[in-house]
Parts: C-alpha cells; sequence; structure tokens
C-alpha cells in the first residue's frame, strides 16, 4: 500500500469520527461507562485486598521464651524461628521492655518492686507472618522449638480471615469477569449502529471496487482512536473520583485506601489497553458482516 | 464486454430469475436493458457486478471469468466498471468533489492523482462549478451527474446505469441519457436498465427486452425491434 494511501486511510478515521461525532460521543460515553464500571470494581475489590493486607500485617503472634534460657540460647532461638519459611518478622522484646509498657498504668511501688529478679514477665519474640493460610503448620513448627514456653495467638482468626479473603477474590474476579462481558455486548452493539449508519459509504466502497482491507482500515482506526479516548477520559475521572475518597477515608486509621500513586500505571494501562482493544475489535468484528456480504450494491 | 452462456440463476427461495440466458455485447456498445419490474434486469446486473453467481452458465466480463473469480478479486473486477445508481446513492455529508474523489481515494489513488482527474472528470460531466457544492443542494439530474461522474472517474471500461432517470425529471432524463450517449463515443461500453419506453425510443441504439427471466428480444439497432407481443 502506498504511504499516501496510508496517510489518507488515517485522516479518513479521524474525519470520520468528526462527521459522525454525535455517534462517536455516545460511542465514548458507553465505552466510558463500562470502563468506569469495571476499573471502579476492580478499585473496589484491590482496597478490600488491602485491608486485609493491613490486617495481615496486625496479625503477630508472640512467642514466649522459658525462664531458663541464657542469653546465647536466647539469639539461638531467635534465628532459629527466623529461619522457617512463611515467618516475616521477628523482633525481640525483652521482659524488661515488656515490663516498661506497665509503668504507667502501676503504682510505682509495685512498679518498682517487680524490677530485676522480681520481673513475673518473660523475653519474647514477636513474629509476623507472610502467608496466614499456612498459619497453623508455622505455628506448631515454631511451637516445637526448644526454649519456647508458650505462644499468645488464636489461629481460627486467620483461618476465618483467609477464607473471607479467599471468597473475595473469587466474587471480585467473576463480577469484574461479568461486567467486561456485559461491556463487550453493550460496546459491539453500540458500534453496529455506527457501522449501519454508514452502510451507504461501505457499499459505494465497494461497489467502486474498494478492497475490504482498504474499507476496514479508518473505521478501525476510528474504533482505535475512540477506545483509546474513552480509556483517557476514564483514566482521569477515575483520578479524580479516587483522590477525593481517599481524603474522606484520610481519617480513618483502619480503613486506608490504597494509594493512587502505587497503582495508577496500572490503572492507566488497562484503561488504555482495553479501550484501544475494545475499540479496535468492535470495529473489525461489527464491519466483517458488511464486507462478506458482496451483495447490497444494487438493492440494500 | 459481457457475455452470458446459458446462464440460469435460481434463488434460495425458489424464484427462477434468469432462465438460460445468451447475451454478448462488444466492447464500446451501447444497450438499453428492458423490462418490467420483476423480470429479472436486477438479477442480470447484480451477476455482471458478482454480488450473486449464476446457478448455472458462465459469464464473462471486462475478461473476467466470473465463475473462476476469487472472493478477494471481486474488487478488481469492479474497478473496470462504472456504477450508476437509481437512487444517486451519493453520501451527502461530501461535498461533491469529495463524493468523487472518495471513488478515486478508495482504489488506492494518490492525492495527485484525484487532485487532477476529478476536476477534469467534473468538466465533463458539467459540474466544474459545483465541487464545492453538497449532494442536498443539488437538483436531480445534477446529483445524478455527480453519480456519473463518480462511476467515471475510475476510467472503466464499462458504465452500468441502473435505472439512472428513475429519479429526475423528463425534461432532464434525455440530458443523461445524452451524457452517456457522449461517454459511449469515447469508447467507454454503456449497459443502461430502463423502463421508459419513450427514452429507449428517442436513441437509437441496441435494446435487450428481458421478461420473466428470459431475453425475449435483442435488436441491433432495428426500430421498434425491442417491441413483442
Amino acid at each position: 500500500m502506498r504511504f499516501s494511501s496510508i496517510r489518507y486511510l488515517i485522516r479518513e478515521g479521524f474525519r470520520n469520527i468528526w462527521q459522525n461525532r454525535f455517534m462517536a460521543i455516545a460511542s465514548i460515553g458507553v465505552l466510558m461507562s463500562c470502563l468506569l464500571i469495571t476499573g471502579g470494581a476492580c478499585l473496589v475489590f484491590l482496597n478490600i485486598d488491602h485491608a486485609f493486607d493491613l490486617i495481615y500485617d496486625q496479625n503477630v503472634v508472640a512467642v514466649f521464651v522459658k525462664e531458663d534460657q541464657t542469653d546465647e540460647q536466647v539469639q539461638e532461638l531467635g534465628q532459629q524461628i527466623q529461619s522457617i519459611t512463611n515467618v516475616g518478622t521477628v523482633t525481640f522484646i525483652s521482659k524488661e521492655e515488656s515490663l516498661q509498657k506497665y509503668a504507667e498504668s502501676i503504682p510505682e511501688a509495685t512498679f518498682e518492686s517487680l524490677q530485676g529478679e522480681n520481673n513475673p514477665l518473660l523475653d519474647s519474640f514477636i513474629v509476623s507472618f507472610e502467608d496466614l493460610a499456612q498459619f497453623d503448620s508455622t505455628l506448631m513448627q515454631i511451637e516445637a522449638l526448644p526454649g519456647v514456653d508458650s505462644t499468645n495467638y488464636d489461629g481460627n482468626i486467620a483461618e476465618m480471615l483467609t477464607k473471607v479473603r479467599h471468597v473475595v477474590i473469587v466474587v471480585g474476579g467473576w463480577v469484574v469477569g461479568l461486567l467486561l462481558i456485559v461491556s463487550l455486548f453493550i460496546i459491539a452493539n453500540t458500534i453496529k449502529l455506527t457501522v449501519y449508519n454508514r452502510r451507504l459509504e461501505i457499499y459505494i466502497m465497494k461497489s467502486v471496487g474498494a478492497t475490504n482491507g482498504f474499507i476496514r482500515v479508518p473505521f478501525v482506526i476510528e474504533g482505535m482512536v475512540l477506545g483509546l479516548l474513552s480509556g483517557a477520559l476514564s483514566y482521569g475521572i477515575i483520578y479524580y473520583v479516587y483522590q477525593k475518597v481517599t481524603e474522606m477515608f484520610r481519617f480513618s486509621a483502619m480503613f486506608g485506601l490504597v494509594s493512587f500513586s502505587k497503582i495508577w500505571w496500572i490503572m492507566l494501562t488497562g484503561f488504555l489497553v482495553a479501550g484501544t482493544l475494545i475499540g479496535i475489535f468492535g470495529s473489525a468484528i461489527s464491519m466483517s458482516k458488511y464486507l462478506k456480504d458482496e451483495g447490497g450494491i444494487t438493492s440494500e | 464486454m459481457i457475455e452470458f452462456k446459458g446462464v440460469y440463476k435460481t434463488y434460495d427461495t425458489g424464484i427462477e430469475a434468469l432462465k438460460d440466458v445468451n447475451i454478448h455485447i462488444d466492447k464500446g456498445e451501447f444497450v438499453f436493458i428492458v423490462g418490467a419490474s420483476g423480470a429479472g434486469k436486477s438479477t442480470f446486473l447484480k451477476l455482471i457486478m458478482r454480488e450473486e453467481v449464476p446457478t448455472a452458465g458462465e459469464v464473462i466480463i471486462n475478461d473476467f471469468r466470473l465463475s473462476k473469480l476469487k472472493r478477494r478479486q471481486i474488487p478488481y473486477l469492479r474497478r473496470t466498471m462504472g456504477i450508476v445508481f437509481q437512487d444517486f446513492r451519493l453520501i451527502n455529508k461530501m461535498t461533491v468533489f469529495d463524493n468523487v474523489a472518495f471513488a478515486m481515494r478508495v482504489t488506492g489513488a494518490s492525492s495527485r492523482e484525484v487532485r487532477k482527474r476529478v476536476p477534469y472528470i467534473l468538466g465533463l460531466v458539467g459540474l466544474q462549478n459545483k465541487a464545492r457544492s453538497f449532494p442536498l443542494e443539488l437538483s436531480g439530474g445534477e446529483q445524478q451527474r455527480v453519480g456519473l461522474a463518480r462511476a467515471l472517474v475510475n476510467n472503466p471500461s464499462l458504465i452500468i446505469a441502473d435505472e439512472p432517470t428513475g429519479n429526475i425529471d423528463p425534461e432532464l432524463s434525455y440530458e443523461i441519457v445524452e451524457l452517456l450517449n457522449e461517454i459511449n463515443r469515447r469508447g467507454t461500453t454503456i449497459l443502461m436498465v430502463t423502463h421508459e419506453h419513450d427514452l429507449v425510443k428517442q436513441f437509437d441504439r441496441r435494446v435487450i427486452e428481458i421478461r420473466d427471466g428470459c431475453v425475449i428480444s435483442d435488436s441491433l439497432n432495428k426500430e421498434g425491434g425491442h417491441e413483442i407481443q
């Protein structure tokens, strides 16, 4: 194909958008709604998942060390715990430090009397887990280590959280998947309508001997541009709305939202790629019906 | 050159549109195709344009043997012919110039070729001053001349005019046929479908009459020969 033809086809794609601007606006509107709903759903599930992460991070176990252990043994125990797979961070808290936490809540005299040899508390390690699904087995490994006195965690909560998270991921996946399918259906129909509106042009092109490739290119470019525009606009809207929502939740310590700066590129590429692909394939597929049909020149 | 050899066309609905049609039209001829609606004229044209394929027989158009023609070759067949429609089929949001240029561009012509050729063709049909007008600003006769310009612009060896005067005033119809006559004088084969007998009588040309899917009369310039009882 000649360069001048390629240039013509690209210009034609843009000119089509302008000439059919109302249909273009309608298509962008539909595509944007679909992207926003799907993207919004993604964000909601992403945040629910994020909330679980926060809960998981607070999900620590105190491992108490037997009283008779020497400093070397305690240190070695710390290393042993750390070496277990699935253990995240291990922080040592001496019994003196633990006692210090009570300094203000108990009478000074009592506090003084509990110093040194009289300290009733035990040295401990604060241990976090990487995967809560393996909570039980990891905890058993820790408890089996020599020198461990006891641990203070209720494994049921971890198990429940894991189950809930699993449900959220599955439900979220289905909801987003369904929204995508519904979107594709709506968009395909919108594009079908725009192609139907221009069947005269397609018929004329066929009647003067334009090849199918030549007929298709401007429509595909049009679809691509509309898709890109929809993606970019949707991103802008999501960005703005998300900022507002984040501000609203700023003081809620429990439910801090995922910072947009961490996900902006995922959202942007997602929107642009999804918009463009839907635009291109939507046009190409909707057109094929008119291209396959060799008739329609003398009568519609 | 158009050749039909023992062509039959039966649609899936069971309608027998053409029955054993044998026609030979040489390059440079001007032929009127007449017949009542439903006689098979449309099917005849559709077979020429390869919109439909015959149930039996062979159609040869401008050296293309249509039974052997692959789907992707159809555009190249169509570039050898120009089609004029009864309802003009102009794109109303494009100017006269663009309507004609469009037909050139979509077959891969460069913008330089378009700039050179379109004004020439518009001049040929007498619309050099209307290049910037939009179709709906023109009379029916002028619109059809745009349609004719579009059919001519790719320099086809065959013009197919499907009831080109059907939607325009009778006094302007004569002009359109006169224009076709002029194009024919330059060597282009003209195939004009019409049911306006008066018009056919005014121009002393070959007339092929189709009735009930059969060619019932083929007169080579014999006066009144197309009228068969």
